[in-house]
């Protein structure tokens, strides 16, 4: 499979649907803990966000003929994710714990840089303090590094808005980290 | 987490080896996206069509006649305005289901739906489709209402015209 890795994901995408469903891994594969850290930051509980994360995989595969290849993959499964993490917490709104306490979650080993994870815990705390509609943008702007348009598609949203709710958030988690 | 990880991937591929996941064929999503333009467009159409019912109903009484206010509510077509409100709702539903909908403040997306379909229906009113409607006898249900009530109240005026032909 390593000459997959030079197709970008709306290629293979493409070749998923007419050639080769077995090609769907390397999209799995490419975004699976990406988007368990995203649905874990949203829900708070990992369990939850490894059931959202597959349903979402699955359901992005039943509807792979319905995304169009001209825009962006990752946007897609990301609206995806965070649409089953809103269904859940509607469903399971009274159990979704607010937890105090969650390891910030990296690609990167953080374990190794204990200042690091100390100012990553800090900044979690401060996330869990904040509105989802405030930390989501900015989560996705600094932890995903996604730009304004792809977080306006994926949580539908105007540029606009996605600006102003990231001003306000940074201004917002300044004044919750001052008081932790 | 990585046996989390490693437990979404194999049940997920597992899932399409044994057939159990199958992608749903290119037509579903075509016919759907065919589908909604089709009920947006009957949505809006309906909605204009009813709001200009309504005002041609509204103007054949008189609006400044005060006198006759009961009368004008009892006869005024309330059924088509619910219905059209009930139209726009749809329709401002259906808008919402299309992918560039979100890129615009939604707030910007409804004023102005309901004031294009207040205008158009406006438009339609004053270029004369409703009095076209009523002196062929289209839809005598929808505006044969109006007959005798609007002339009793207003003197007649287009009615009393058209009657008299």
């Amino acid at each position: 499979m390593p000459e997959n890795s030079t197709y970008s994901d709306e290629e293979i995408i493409e070749k998923v649907r007419s050639e080769d469903q077995e090609l769907y891994a390397v999209i799995i594969e490419r975004y699976q803990a990406k988007l368990l850290r995203y649905a874990t930051n949203l829900t708070q509980d990992e369990h939850n966000a490894a059931d959202i994360v597959q349903e979402a995989f699955i359901k992005a595969f039943i509807n792979l003929r319905g995304f169009n290849t001209k825009k962006k993959f990752s946007s897609w499964i990301y609206r995806i994710v965070h649409n089953e993490t809103i269904n859940i917490a509607k469903k399971y709104r009274k159990e979704t714990p607010i937890l105090e306490n969650v390891d910030f979650k990296s690609e990167e080993n953080i374990e190794l840089n204990f200042e690091k994870q100390e100012i990553a815990e800090k900044v979690e705390k401060c996330f869990a303090k904040m509105q989802l509609m405030y930390a989501e943008p900015l989560r996705l702007y600094y932890i995903d590094e996604k730009s304004y348009e792809e977080i306006g598609d994926i949580l539908r949203l105007p540029m606009g808005t996605v600006a102003t709710r990231i001003s306000r958030a940074k201004i917002l988690i300044k004044h919750i980290c001052q008081k932790i | 987490m990585s046996k989390d990880l490693k437990n979404i991937r194999d049940k997920v591929m597992g899932e399409i080896r044994h057939g159990d996941l199958q992608m749903r064929p290119k037509i579903y999503f075509i016919a759907g996206s065919i589908l909604v333009f089709i009920s947006l467009v009957l949505s809006v159409l309906s909605s204009v069509f009813l709001f200009s019912l309504a005002r041609f109903s509204w103007r054949s009484h008189g609006p400044m006649e005060q006198y006759h206010w009961d009368q004008l509510v009892a006869a005024f077509p309330w059924w088509a305005v619910i219905f059209a409100v009930v139209g726009l709702i749809v329709g401002i539903w259906l808008v919402r289901k299309y992918d560039f909908s979100y890129k615009i403040n939604f707030k910007i997306i409804i004023v102005g739906f309901i004031a294009a379909t207040i205008i158009a229906a406006y438009l339609v009113d004053i270029i004369g489709f409703n009095d076209l409607f009523y002196r062929r006898g289209y839809m005598n249900g929808l505006y044969g209402q109006n007959n005798g009530q609007g002339m009793m109240m207003n003197g007649g005026g287009k009615f009393n015209y058209y009657k008299s032909r």
